[in-house]
């Protein structure tokens, strides 16, 4: 019995040991990538980038959290992490991105914002933090630009009378907010002499107003009109109805969406002649609806779009982090791609698409993935992000 | 008297859609709108009294016998996202493809009702693990893409009024056959009252229970291929996103309960269902917010709870007060 309990534990010892090996001998990176969305067309994109593309091509390897709902999951989802041994964390989740920083720099792992940015509060508290490699993405600013420049494209070729989804405006996220008040500001701005909203006739105003109702009021602005809007994600049979309505509503010649526009509206734009646009990602399913009329505008964020931050972080997890004259941390604007045709669609989604030449190939990361980088350089390589910048960058 | 007695039946069997209609007119009016303004109207109502018929079968089937079933949204999900791929693939209209979303439906149910007959795992918690494990699949089944319909102008030319009456009708004679007036139906009946006695007669409740399942699913298969066509395309849910679905068949079957006592059960599910398209239909029209819409659901759902458990008090002092006069 005695023996049989000490071949026993030599046995798992020996197990343990060699479980210990393929770990220490593995040499790869790990990261870790904190999402709190799983399932849309543009998070399916950038999964597929870094884990197809980018983890083949640098050793790196990606470790993904669980779709994440709240605050406790990021906390829970970064001890995981560190019990993981990753070095460094890539976050697409913002539910409380402070409290990231603050677990990342206590584990000494280092930290960085995908696909969003830090409040300037945010930037002020964190950017001379050691852990924390910066933030690239869009903007708020830029997610502004991006619903201007959707409903401006409509304005100037004549409509006037427009439908609009709000989607999370009801659950202010802060994204779909701005570019709602692009959008108003727009027709604002366009729709003559003395027009506004609710009596607010400039950008910040749009937007404070937005943030004080929740959601958006139909009306006339100027010589435009918003005829009807939609907010939520509510998936009932009511919610269905609106969108309906919204569609069917008399002389709407657009609808603008803040996103998800062909998946919530699709169905209902089929041969009804009302132009659909919004913002998403560039996928086959997004072409066949461009090619059949369906959409109509799109403006969307390319998967390798995350391949600057990726770059930043391994610098820094490589030791050396980028850092502008005065050693604060990355905090860099990125904007979309705008598809106005099938055409153009295509040839963006061909490139956006490969897992073999994707936007940002390992050729052009590897000049920025160095220790001789300069913050300049890197700065002035994250803002050539239009299609025919990256396409140049390419040669 | 036999005369008399069924059309008081019949009276108390429509007056709660009545009433229901009756308000929601006068709200509609008192803010100058018009309920049933226009097709898209019609419409969505129809629309919403298959859905809310289909899902309020689904689940009372199990929960009248005490198995309550969180995976109906994730089964309506992974059958519908089957369905929409093989059709996509095969290139198949609607008919064929509703065909493949109930019996990968009626499937999915029968696994469910599998799992639980061999581990006894009370039927609760075994349907939050196969929601789980549904979401998964449908997951994994499309990459997390979910599928896109919205080129298929056949599929989603499905949605039409005709349609909705025909699949609501097909679903409400098939349910009330199956429950009322075959021997699985009164095995079904006699395992709810009593499933001691009904298995010494000789019953066989794990047969019945399996059957229940597959039905349950079937029918949710037919609320997936409804919603996929409404919309032309399925999203992708996970960790319980789609159990949201199962609650809105809470209210219409304890209204449908209330129904059943002048007239067949699964009918009065269908006005109760009817009931609460109407009130659907008034959220669209009113353009009512959805945390108004949340509050006003519960609302009516903790009042005619209140209703039913005090009914007998309620009744006893109208009574009072009538004789007093």
């Amino acid at each position: 019995m005695k023996n049989l309990k000490r071949s026993l534990c030599l046995a798992l010892c020996l197990i343990l040991a060699l479980a210990c090996i393929p770990a220490m001998a593995d040499g790869n990176v790990k990261i870790g990538v904190l999402v709190s969305d799983a399932t849309s067309s543009e998070a399916l994109a950038f999964r597929a980038y870094y884990t197809e593309y980018i983890a083949k091509a640098y050793g790196v390897e990606f470790i993904y959290s669980d779709e994440l709902t709240d605050a406790a999951g990021e906390k829970s989802a970064i001890d995981n992490f560190i019990v993981n041994n990753c070095k460094a964390v890539i976050s697409f989740s913002s539910f409380d991105r402070p409290a990231q920083i603050d677990q990342c720099d206590a584990a000494g792992i280092y930290n960085a914002v995908a696909t969003g940015t830090l409040t300037d509060e945010q930037y002020d508290e964190y950017k001379d933090y050691e852990y924390y490699v910066g933030a690239i993405g869009p903007s708020m600013d830029i997610e502004f630009q991006a619903g201007y420049d959707m409903a401006a494209y409509y304005i100037d070729q004549g409509m006037t009378k427009f439908g609009m989804f709000g989607g999370g405006v009801p659950y202010y996220v802060d994204m779909h907010i701005y570019r709602a008040a692009g959008m108003l500001t727009a027709m604002v701005e366009k729709g003559g002499e003395g027009a506004n909203y609710k009596g607010a006739d400039n950008a910040g105003a749009i937007i404070g107003q937005i943030y004080a109702d929740g959601g958006i009021d139909t009306g006339a602005i100027g010589n435009l009109e918003l005829a009807a809007y939609v907010g939520g994600y509510d998936f009932n049979d009511a919610w269905f109805g609106k969108l309906s309505q919204m569609v069917g509503t008399e002389g709407i010649q657009a609808i603008l969406t803040v996103g998800s526009g062909v998946d919530v509206l699709g169905g209902f734009i089929s041969g009804s002649g009302v132009k659909l646009a919004t913002v998403d990602s560039f996928t086959p399913a997004m072409q066949e609806a461009m090619d059949n009329g369906i959409l109509d505008y799109m403006a969307g964020k390319f998967a390798a779009s995350i391949g600057p931050i990726f770059a930043a972080t391994l610098n820094a997890v490589n030791g050396q982090p980028i850092r502008d004259s005065e050693g604060n941390a990355l905090a860099l604007g990125q904007g979309y791609w705008v598809a106005t045709s099938s055409e153009q669609f295509a040839q963006y989604c061909a490139v956006d698409s490969s897992m073999t030449d994707p936007a940002y190939t390992k050729e052009i990361l590897d000049q920025y993935a160095s220790s001789e980088v300069s913050y300049d350089d890197f700065v002035d390589f994250v803002s050539q992000y239009s299609f025919d910048e990256i396409v140049s960058l390419k040669k | 008297m036999k005369k008399t007695r069924l059309l008081k039946n019949l009276m108390l069997s429509l007056l709660i859609p009545c009433a229901v209609l009756l308000v929601l007119e006068a709200m509609a009016l008192g803010k100058g709108l018009r309920l049933f303004a226009n097709a898209d109207s019609w419409k969505l109502f129809f629309r919403a009294v298959a859905n809310v018929t289909l899902t309020t079968f689904a689940l009372s089937i199990n929960l009248d016998s005490g198995r309550f079933d969180f995976s109906l949204g994730a089964v309506s999900m992974l059958s519908a996202t089957v369905a929409g791929t093989l059709a996509q693939q095969w290139n198949v209209g609607p008919w064929p493809m509703l065909a493949i979303a109930v019996a990968v439906a009626a499937l999915l149910g029968l696994l469910h009702g599998g799992v639980y007959v061999l581990t006894r795992i009370p039927p609760i918690i075994v349907s939050l693990g196969m929601a789980l494990f549904y979401e998964g699949c449908a997951f994994a089944f499309t990459g997390g893409k979910g599928v896109s319909l919205v080129t298929r102008l056949d599929i989603i030319g499905f949605s039409t009024i005709g349609h909705y009456i025909l699949l609501t009708a097909v679903a409400v004679a098939l349910i009330v056959l199956l429950f009322d007036y075959t021997r699985f139906g009164a095995n079904y009946r006699a395992l709810l009252s009593g499933q001691k006695i009904a298995v010494e007669t000789g019953i066989h409740e794990i047969g019945n229970a399996l059957g229940c399942y597959a039905v349950s699913g079937a029918l949710m298969g037919v609320v997936g291929f409804i919603s996929l066509a409404n919309t032309g395309s399925q999203q992708m849910a996970l960790n319980f996103g789609s159990i949201g679905v199962m609650f809105t068949a809470f209210l219409p079957m304890f209204i449908g309960g209330w129904i059943g006592r002048y007239i067949n059960k699964r009918v009065g599910i269908m006005l109760g269902a009817t009931s609460m398209a109407l009130i659907s239909l008034a959220f669209a029209r009113f353009n009512t917010a959805s945390s108004v819409q949340s509050i006003v659901s519960a609302l009516l759902l903790v009042l005619f709870l209140i209703y039913l458990n005090n009914e007998f008090a309620i009744l006893s002092r109208f009574r009072k007060k009538q004789d007093a006069k």
